[in-house]
């Protein structure tokens, strides 16, 4: 398949990558950095002539960001790294070993990276949801926007500015090189809780629809902060930020959320596929909407005016 | 997960009605090489197949000299290259019933990967490079896609080639027909309190057996074809391919090591000629196998069928009338064409004792993917639409489903006389019921899946998952009656063992074990002391294959003959040795045993016949039934139906089936499973998705889903052993009939928790979104 | 062609290939000679590839060779010593787990993954281990079986191993 690949690469520093990544393009030829190669040989362009594989980096970690709080994930951290993380497992409720548990079977999971989920910026990918609902960024070393910069300097987008289309990452080339997670802001006394939804056609599948929610309220059980993303459901994974508006400054209850979901779901821009029906994927967001924010209704113990 | 209830085999018996080892076993779970491609040949080449682009086109020239002169390239073919021999590639005894409208390689492509032209190579690299360096100056003609309208007049006609036999009406795409009757369906409508209509749709179902199709073919130092491949059918395929290349059966050696599976789309000849061809013509090793993608659109599928039924009834339950009207697509060749469907009448409506039946088929060609032989052949459909609609009926009388079912069931001493009209492709014998075990199945399965308390009623109730359960009552048979025949051979060795060689087909099933099993009880030696040997045309007897739920009892029935005329040769010897006459001696424990208990080993029998009498122990036996004892079935499903996704989910599947004795109840349990498992993928997701080009829109295993240990449900197998005198040890058969009631069972369950019908599979969370919505 | 000269440790034994840089490991395990290691769709779906990469399931057909390079594979080919089998193989074979057999590498192998990091799993554990290789024949409910079976026996076998030492893989179970 892969006939055409004339080098295989493997650094063991980003820094080494970016260059031989460079001096690949300039002599001309596709090529490609490879993680877990779970999207890349599946897709199996034969026409790479290059391949920078991205395994022997140090990028395999979980780390507590030093001072405001939040997290760092490395880039070839794997799916099951994510799945199995006690450390993450306590953050934001586990939203992110949630999804990460739901990709592919435990084979893709050992193998499929967070870099590589993103970075092949399909549509249905699990990761996208609940970095979206907490408000991650890519951080990216070189390519063609990093090298009008300082050499080697390193760019940090905004999620969702991060996917532009179906297959295209805001990358320019350039290598991802970690995400991060921002501490959620929770007001003193406040409460937060996310939570994450997917419905494929049997239970081990790519997502028809997937969602994922964080609401933050504070101690007036308002709604401080809210977000919602759905993947799946257009172009690119996307937040619903209507939905978010309706919630955010109102009480935060089940019809607050049956509410926000049906606004969600006007906000997706689905397809039809093999896989099901564009009508099908708007009522699945609001469903899988729905049934995120009702869970973190619960999470948050029920209903937060009872206690008010 | 609750286990299967095993009933307790006659304890006389020492091997059979035993959960013994596969005795195969071994070398699958160690990963030795077992199977067709696990072997290294030196100058191996790789074969790949240009597949047509269009759905329907003539193929005005091939230019292949670019291909040819490729480094690396040993061989290129397209039709002007190979003999034009109008054949059949369905795995069937001669003379086949399916049309002859298939050739090695034509100048007409009548689907999307139809075969266009064949490439020997180095490598595969080398021969995908060589692919694309062919040339073709295509005239696209219009496609026919859909099975309604392929007979309209001025529809482009697909088989339009002179030389094509045995086809009903190649002018209107017409494959093949079938009108049968008993009784008169309009009588008996006159005569019924209610009557039904109703429409059912089948999907394209894929075999999606783990191992795709693979060929390897040499030529051996005698200058003989091996082809050494993965098939059900290793005798058909010898007497095809030697027809269609024109070479002697005599030159030709088919050996079939382990296969990964098969379930019909392995009945039938699909790589082997054209990689024999590519053989030939390049005079290297070749393997051609078809790659997962190619898989699911250049092998075979389940025909997809219109069925439109009506039944008409007594108000007290009694079936009067029963007309089933089948269209069928064929696809692009009419493999099998006549007989599935003839199935789907043949073996669906004498289920229930109406007097009088009526079945109207039509299978018509499309310009798709081809149909062929698929575990249930053509009952799955019929059932599907059967037992809802019995269903349907039962809830209309208000009668419970499981009584209204007992009440109409064939039963023990019943002549099917229908299936006298219906043989395979000629006239059939009729069919009498010597075992019916389907009352006992009804009941030990409604026990087991909760019938009474679980049942919902067909109402909707409020909330958003609803449960239900349903049931459906299925048969099949066991081996063609007059045409499926085996051989076996049998010799003793002089430790006491038997080589028994038999052309009988394992894909996987387990028959080697089974007739193993079979040996090993009529000679009354311990299994391991059967080495089996299955199948290779030059060293073991003629079997017609893997198919029609025939090996247990047609190749299980050859064995036991062989086997009792070598233990009677043994008991001759042993008599000799024992001072006693033959006739009073009995085989048991590796021993043969004189009345007084005095005994001799086998080991020391066979020494002595082979030493002192200078004689061989070895017997041949052939076999053949002049009916096909049908085994019989209850499936109960509970499921969950969730009523904002529209997703079905089975909760519980209970397989209560009468298989006659089982030989292996571990095996034969399995069979009930894994066809279970096809059956749910067949009632909720698995279907073949054709665009408007013809074009296949989900050939891989990321959009065609099949269940995973995650998406199956609770299981429970109740083996309901009946005597069947037909069979060896009382045996029918097991491995298609489970699959016939799962469709069927899971919509009834459906519309037990919802009150909603589903007519179309599969049942898809749209459709049934929709249909929730309608209601509320 | 630029040829790569790949180590790795398979089945216990240094082995040393040369490899082109676009071959799979699929590829190259069968080239050479670990035909228990099968083919069923190349495209990472089935499983049947799957062998022990530093000694958890991967799909050989998505890894590139030069990706193996210094690392431990484990195919079914080790997993019975000379012709004694391994107590996950014994229950495969009791327990109606094998039809065909082309699943069964896999199958073996990631039981040994699961058992390996979770003793005593719970049916759910072992049908989530089991999700990423697909059987067309058993129906799934024997293999489960199957495993749970090694799982015990293996559990009866390891010396007297304290009552403590169990619970918390239960409790993880349960989760
Ligand atoms: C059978 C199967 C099932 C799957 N199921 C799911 C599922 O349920 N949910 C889901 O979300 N995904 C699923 N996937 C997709 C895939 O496993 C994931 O997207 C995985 O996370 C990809 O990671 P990887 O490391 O394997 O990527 P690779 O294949 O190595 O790379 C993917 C792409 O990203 C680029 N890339 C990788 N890392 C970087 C980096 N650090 N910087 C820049 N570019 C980079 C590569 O060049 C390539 O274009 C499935 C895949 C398979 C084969
Ligand atoms: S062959 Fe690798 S997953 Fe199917
Ligand atoms: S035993 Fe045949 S695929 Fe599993």
């Amino acid at each position: 398949m892969f006939d055409r690949l004339r080098a295989f690469h493997r650094p063991a520093t980003v820094a080494a990558a970016l260059r031989l990544a460079t001096a690949e393009r300039r002599a001309g030829g596709r090529g490609a950095f490879v993680a877990g190669g779970t999207d890349l040989v599946v897709q199996g362009d034969g026409s790479l002539r290059w391949v920078v594989d991205l395994s022997l980096l140090p990028l395999r970690y979980v780390r507590r960001r030093g001072a405001g709080g939040g997290w760092t994930i490395g880039s070839t951290t794997t799916m099951a790294d994510l799945e199995r993380s006690a450390a993450l497992r306590r953050f934001a409720d586990g939203v992110l070993c949630d999804a990460a548990a739901t990709a592919g079977s435990p084979q893709i999971r050992n193998r499929g990276t967070i870099g590589g989920n993103l970075a092949n910026a399909s549509p249905a990918c699990d990761l996208a949801p609940p970095l979206l609902a907490l408000d991650a960024s890519a951080v990216i070393a070189g390519g063609a926007a990093g090298a009008r910069k300082a050499a080697g300097g390193r760019r940090t987008v905004a999620l969702e500015r991060f996917f532009r289309g179906p297959g295209r990452p805001a990358l320019n080339g350039g290598l991802l090189v970690e995400i991060v997670i921002p501490a959620p802001p929770v007001p003193r006394g406040g409460r937060a809780a996310w939570a994450f939804q997917k419905l494929g056609r049997l239970q081990s599948d790519i997502a028809v629809v997937n969602a994922a929610a964080g609401v933050i309220v504070g101690s007036d059980c308002r709604c401080r902060w809210a977000r919602i993303a759905i993947g799946a459901a257009g172009p690119t994974p996307l937040r619903a930020r209507r939905a978010e508006a309706l919630l955010v400054g109102r009480p935060f209850d089940r019809d607050a959320a049956q509410a926000a979901a049906a606004r969600a779901a006007g906000e997706t821009r689905p397809v039809s596929d093999v896989r099901a029906t564009a009508d099908y994927r708007r009522e699945m967001s609001r469903v899988l909407v729905g049934r995120a924010l009702d869970e973190c209704l619960e999470r948050m113990g029920r209903d937060p005016w009872a206690s008010w | 997960m609750s286990g299967a209830s095993p009933p307790s085999p006659p304890s006389r018996r020492a091997v059979v009605g035993r959960r013994v080892r596969k005795v195969d076993g071994f070398k699958l779970v160690t990963g030795r090489t077992a199977f067709t491609d696990d072997i290294a040949l030196p100058g191996l080449l790789v074969g790949r197949i240009l597949a047509s682009p269009h759905a329907h086109a003539r193929i005005r020239d091939i230019d292949t000299r670019r291909a040819k002169a490729l480094p690396g390239v040993h061989a290129v073919l397209t039709w002007k290259d190979v003999p034009r021999v109008p054949h059949t590639t369905a795995g069937q005894a001669w003379p086949e019933p399916s049309p002859y409208d298939t050739y090695l390689l034509d100048s007409k492509v009548r689907f999307v990967g139809d075969r266009v032209a064949a490439v020997a190579a180095e490598t595969r690299a080398v021969a995908e490079e060589a692919l694309r360096l062919i040339e073709v100056d295509w005239e696209v003609l219009p496609p026919v896609l859909d099975m309604e309208h392929a007979m309209d007049p001025g529809t482009a006609v697909i088989h339009d080639e002179p030389d094509a036999t045995g086809i009903r009406d190649a002018a209107r795409n017409l494959a093949g027909d079938i009108h049968t009757h008993i009784g008169d369906v309009e009588a008996g409508f006159r005569e019924s309190d209610l009557i039904l209509e109703r429409e059912y749709r089948t999907p394209r179902q894929q075999h999606a057996m783990l191992e795709p199709h693979i060929v390897i073919c040499w030529l051996d130092a005698d200058n003989r074809l091996v082809i050494r491949t993965s098939t059900q059918i290793p005798f058909h395929v010898r007497r095809q391919v030697a027809m269609i290349l024109r070479i002697p059966v005599s030159r030709i050696r088919v050996i079939k090591p382990r296969i990964g599976g098969g379930f019909g789309g392995k009945q039938e000849m699909v790589l082997e000629d054209l990689c024999a061809a590519l053989t030939l013509a390049s005079g290297r090793p070749v393997k051609l196998e078809y790659s997962r993608h190619e898989e699911f659109f250049m092998a075979r599928t389940r025909h997809p069928q219109i069925l439109r039924l009506r039944m008409g009834v007594k108000r007290d339950g009694t079936i009067v009338a029963h007309h089933m009207r089948v269209l069928a697509a064929t696809g692009a060749y009419g493999s099998h064409c006549t007989t599935v469907q003839g199935n789907t009448g043949s073996k669906v409506l004498p289920l229930y004792r109406a007097p009088h039946l009526r079945f109207d088929c039509d299978v018509v060609y499309l310009t798709t993917p081809q149909a062929g032989a698929f575990r249930g052949y053509g009952c799955p459909q019929g059932y599907f639409a059967q037992e809802s609609l019995v269903d349907e009926i039962a809830h209309e009388l208000g009668m419970d489903p499981i009584a209204f079912r007992l009440k109409n069931a064939i039963r023990q001493g019943d002549v099917d006389e229908l299936s006298a009209q219906l043989g395979e492709g000629k006239k059939g014998l009729p069919r009498t019921i010597r075992s019916c075990g389907l009352p006992e199945c009804l009941e030990k399965g409604a026990a087991a899946i909760g019938w009474k308390e679980q049942r919902n009623g067909g109402v909707r109730r409020p909330g958003r998952l609803l449960r239900g359960v349903g049931v459906a009552t299925t048969m099949q048979g066991s081996g063609i009656a007059g045409v499926d025949f085996a051989g076996a051979f049998l010799k003793a060795n002089e430790d006491g063992s038997f080589n028994l060689q038999v052309g009988a087909t394992d894909l996987g099933t387990g028959s080697d074990t089974v007739l193993a099993q079979i040996a090993a009880e009529t000679l009354g030696v311990s299994l391991d002391k059967i080495l089996i040997y299955s199948s290779d045309t030059d060293f073991t007897p003629f079997d017609v294959g893997a198919y029609a739920s025939s090996t247990t009892i047609i190749s299980g029935g050859a064995v036991k003959k062989a086997a009792e005329k070598v233990r009677d040769d043994m008991c001759c010897f042993a008599a000799q040795l024992l001072d006693a006459p033959p006739e009073d001696l009995v085989c048991r424990d590796n021993r043969v045993f004189a009345p007084g208990g005095k005994s001799v080993s086998m080991a020391e029998v066979a020494v002595h016949a082979l030493y002192k009498e200078k004689t061989q122990v070895m017997e041949g036996a052939s076999h053949f039934n002049t009916d096909s004892p049908p085994p019989f079935c209850a499936t109960f499903a509970e499921v969950e139906v969730d009523t904002e996704t529209g997703r079905v989910r089975p909760v519980h599947l209970v397989t209560a089936v009468d298989l006659g004795v089982a030989i292996n109840p571990m095996q034969a349990e399995g069979q009930a499973e894994g066809a279970v498992a096809q059956g749910l993928g067949y009632a909720l997701a698995e279907e073949l998705v054709l665009d408007g080009r013809g074009r296949p829109a989900n050939a891989n295993f990321c959009d065609y889903k099949i269940f995973t240990a995650k998406d199956m449900p609770k299981l429970t197998t109740i083996l309901v052993e009946t005597e069947e005198p037909l069979g060896p040890f009382g045996a029918k058969s097991i491995a298609e009939v489970g699959i016939n009631g799962v469709a069927p069972a899971v919509a009834n369950a459906a519309f037990d928790a919802t009150g909603l019908r589903f007519r179309r599979l599969p049942i898809r969370p749209d459709a049934v979104l929709a249909a929730l919505g309608g209601r509320r | 062609m630029g040829e790569l000269v790949i180590r790795a440790t398979v089945n216990g034994a240094p082995r040393r290939w040369t490899v082109a840089p676009g071959d799979l490991l699929l590829d190259v395990l069968r080239r050479e000679g670990y035909w228990g290691v099968k083919n069923g769709c190349e495209t990472g779906e089935c499983g049947a590839c799957a062998v022990l990469l530093d000694g958890e399931p991967v799909n050989s057909c998505l890894v590139f060779a030069a990706q193996a390079d210094g690392r431990r594979i484990e195919t079914v080919e080790g997993v019975a010593a000379g012709d004694r089998l391994d107590p996950v193989q014994e229950a495969f074979l009791d327990h109606g787990g094998v039809q065909c057999g082309y699943c069964t590498p896999a199958m073996i192998l990631v039981t040994r993954a699961l058992l390996a990091r979770t003793p005593r799993p719970t049916e759910d554990e072992v049908r989530e281990a089991l999700s990423g290789v697909f059987c067309r024949c058993t129906g799934f409910k024997k293999p489960v079986e199957a495993v749970l079976a090694a799982a015990a026996r293996l559990a009866d076998a390891r010396p007297a191993a304290p009552p403590a030492g169990r619970k918390p893989a239960r409790k993880a179970a349960a989760r």
